[in-house]
């Protein structure tokens, strides 16, 4: 049983950690603000649940879990609130399309 | 409207409170300062979103849940394409979506939904219509809008017809 | 190996992936740029401190993690603000009522 969780987390959190390699990748490589904003908020708001995901089986006392959860629900919800902000300062920045 | 304000401020307080307890833990000596953060944060929400207007419907609400779940994978996964290909394949640009809902709460919820969509970002209003940025203007970016402008306007317990 | 230096592992990566990502801070070249870079660390701090508290029982460090998330979003809207009021705000641009 502990061995098929200790799998899921190496799962998850690898997959996780792919996807904050990709947001990386895609913030150095992509060529304008907006199209970097798209690679940040996107790949790392899933790097991270990803993340949480996998830790939760690794967590001591059901508390830990809830703040777990809670910690990633705020991550998620300022992450999809401050990137559509600063999509409106980054199309402001530049000249009008 | 004073019962409604009072209910909704009893029950708004409760769920912070609770939420409080589960985050910190029930220690008789922090209570104190989560019942003042509780009050805080009822203020503030009272503040920033009177209570009122339609209620929820939940059955709507979970499948927006689980749509906005599927969607937060595909876009991650469709970003992280683009961006490790070799080619770079990109072809970004803006489209404008003649928005339904109203401005205010809903309209901001909606653009917060479907900044995780794949491929497009709310970058703005323009003569009320949303602005979203596109990293390929060739996908079908509109008709995923509408579908997920519906399931909220339902959610939202809407009363339009042509949803 | 252990699960626990499995998810160190992870964690030291996660950082790694944060520190290339500052790299866009040297680059720019607009100010939004600079700030995605600061919310990438804030994103890929959170998931770094979650590995490790998880990894090494310190329970406290999930607060620490918590708090992160909390100053990341206020630093992102502060930025917001800032670039907002310096260009003159655009009253089409505020979504309310």
């Amino acid at each position: 049983m502990s061995l098929v969780l200790d799998i899921f987390t190496i799962v998850a959190v690898s997959a996780g950690a792919f996807f904050f390699l990709a947001g990386t990748v895609g913030l150095l490589r992509f060529p304008d603000t907006l199209t970097r904003l798209h690679a940040l908020t996107k790949a790392d708001n899933l790097g991270l649940g990803l993340v949480v995901l996998g830790l939760l089986p690794q967590a001591q006392q059901p508390f830990d879990v809830i703040k777990l959860i809670a910690i990633w629900l705020f991550a998620l919800l300022a992450g999809a609130t401050v990137g559509q902000l600063m999509a409106r300062v980054a199309r402001r920045e530049r000249p009008t399309p | 409207m004073r019962t409604i304000f009072m209910r909704a401020a009893m029950a708004r307080g409760a769920g912070f409170f609770g939420f409080w307890l589960l985050l910190i833990g029930p220690n008789p000596a922090d209570l104190v300062a989560g019942l003042c953060a509780a009050a805080a944060a009822t203020w503030t929400s009272l503040r920033l979103l009177p209570p009122g207007g339609g209620r929820l419907r939940y059955a709507a609400l979970a499948r927006l849940a689980l749509r906005f779940g599927q969607e937060s994978i595909m876009g991650g996964v469709d970003v992280a394409r683009r961006a490790l290909s070799v080619r770079l394949p990109l072809r970004p640009g803006f489209v404008v979506y003649p928005v339904r809902l109203p401005p205010g709460p809903a309209c901001n919820t909606f653009g917060a939904l479907t900044s995780v969509l794949p491929g497009t970002l709310p970058a703005g209003v323009d003569h009320g219509a949303l602005l979203y940025h596109c990293l390929d203007v060739e996908q079908p970016v509109a008709v995923q809008l509408a579908i997920d402008e519906g399931l909220l306007i339902r959610a939202l317990g809407g009363t339009h017809d042509d949803t | 190996m252990t699960i626990l230096d499995f998810l160190l592992a992870a964690a030291a990566f996660v950082l790694a992936m944060v520190a290339l990502g500052l790299v866009r801070i040297l680059r720019g070249p607009e100010d939004a740029d600079r700030m995605m870079a600061t919310q990438l660390f804030g994103t890929g701090g959170i998931a770094a401190l979650l590995l490790l508290g998880v990894a090494t029982e310190a329970r406290a460090v999930l607060d620490v993690a918590l708090t992160l998330a909390l100053l990341a979003a206020f630093a992102s809207v502060a930025f917001v603000r800032s670039a907002s009021s310096s260009e003159g705000d655009d009253p089409k641009e505020t979504n309310s009522p």
